[in-house]
């Protein structure tokens, strides 16, 4: 278990499915993802159970957010982690939307970001979200993240093209702010 | 095939084999491509079989880069096309260094520009490069691909952290682009 100041991170569970499931069904949760088609319940089994059975591991970096009353909200991960580069790719989902906006997101991200460089010795740990996701452009900021660039009309929904925001953390910086 | 002006973009052939072991063996072409160690020839064969044994289709766009009298000088495609944003990542490699910085890439780049917008229908295309790679930059710039972002300290190569661009052109500067060149 990793322990930030709000929440927890820890390894996920197959009894964590229903929730999952739930959460990228939700078309407000989804709608700053990536995630476009809805799931079943059978396919997200079998997705889960592909990541629970394998441990959490530099291949495999992703968590699930607790409260620190034990309430699973959302999920963490790293993903495209390269060696050589010593830099990863962030995704978070907080899926139980009375936990938006209450600083759960940012601790989230602050706690794995400082995992990253603290055990995984990671350099620069970076993201992408849409611009129209200025809550998540909010966090980001406050956990410490830097806007890059902006990848214009990258993303399709809803009727229209949006921008894509790329944002990182360098390891020297977050030394800093800690 | 896909005429350029300079090149001509036909489908890879195992019978390529060797020029590709060559090139990406060759730390001169490979120093600000992603790969990074050697490739053997069988594992170059077997790449080769798995890509060009499969028709070109959306999700596999992979061209040979001959000149007109039929010299293969180099390899581009598409990655990562998404179909529902209409947007797709672009990879170029002139390996045949006697090529170089004589409007072979560029041209390359232009007439799979023109498929991708023309003939895929794509809204937006993009590429990542190494911002030492200033030859390879200013061949972009030419073909109108617009700097979007800056990776800082994205890449490790030769000892240190180098930042990588990202660069993209939209269908509609490349409408516009062609409009101009039309009235020219």
């Amino acid at each position: 278990m990793i322990e930030g100041t709000l929440v927890n991170l820890r390894a996920m569970e197959m009894a964590d499915l229903e929730r999952n499931a739930r959460w990228i069904n939700d078309r407000e949760v989804t709608r700053f993802l990536s995630l476009r088609y809805e799931m079943s319940l059978a396919a997200e089994e079998a997705w889960m159970r592909e990541r629970v059975t394998q441990p959490v591991s530099w291949q495999n970096p992703s968590f699930a957010i607790e409260t620190k009353d034990g309430r699973h909200i959302g999920n963490v991960n790293l993903f495209n982690v390269a060696a050589e580069d010593r830099k990863a790719e962030l995704g978070i989902m907080i899926g139980e939307k009375d936990c938006w906006s209450k600083g759960y997101g940012s601790d989230a991200v602050r706690t794995l970001v400082r995992f990253a460089f603290d055990e995984m010795n990671l350099n620069r740990v970076q993201l992408h979200t849409y611009a129209y996701n200025e809550r998540a452009i909010a966090a980001y900021r406050k956990a410490g993240f830097v806007e890059e660039g902006r990848m214009r009309a990258f993303h399709y929904t809803e009727g229209a093209y949006h921008d894509a925001i790329l944002m990182s953390v360098l390891r020297e910086e977050f030394a800093h702010q800690m | 095939m896909l005429e350029g002006r300079l090149v001509v973009l036909r489908p890879r052939e195992a019978s390529d084999v060797d020029r590709y072991h060559a090139w990406i063996n060759d730390r001169e072409v490979t120093r600000f491509l992603v790969m990074r160690y050697p490739v053997s020839h069988a594992a170059e064969e077997a790449w080769l079989a798995h890509r060009g044994s499969a028709p070109m289709g959306y999700s596999n766009v992979g061209f040979a880069i001959d000149t007109p009298d039929g010299v293969h000088i180099g390899s581009i495609d598409f990655h990562h096309a998404s179909p529902e944003d209409r947007a797709a990542r672009l990879g170029i490699m002139i390996g045949d260094k006697a090529y170089w910085s004589k409007g072979y890439g560029t041209d390359a780049m232009l007439t799979l520009l023109r498929f991708g917008f023309e003939e895929m229908n794509l809204n937006r295309i993009d590429l990542t490069v190494d911002e030492r790679n200033g030859r390879a930059i200013t061949c972009y710039r030419k073909c109108g691909f617009v700097e979007e972002a800056r990776l800082r300290q994205d890449r490790y190569a030769e000892g240190a952290y180098h930042d990588t661009l990202i660069m993209g052109i939209l269908r509609e500067e490349w409408l516009a682009r062609q409009a101009t060149e039309e009235a020219r």
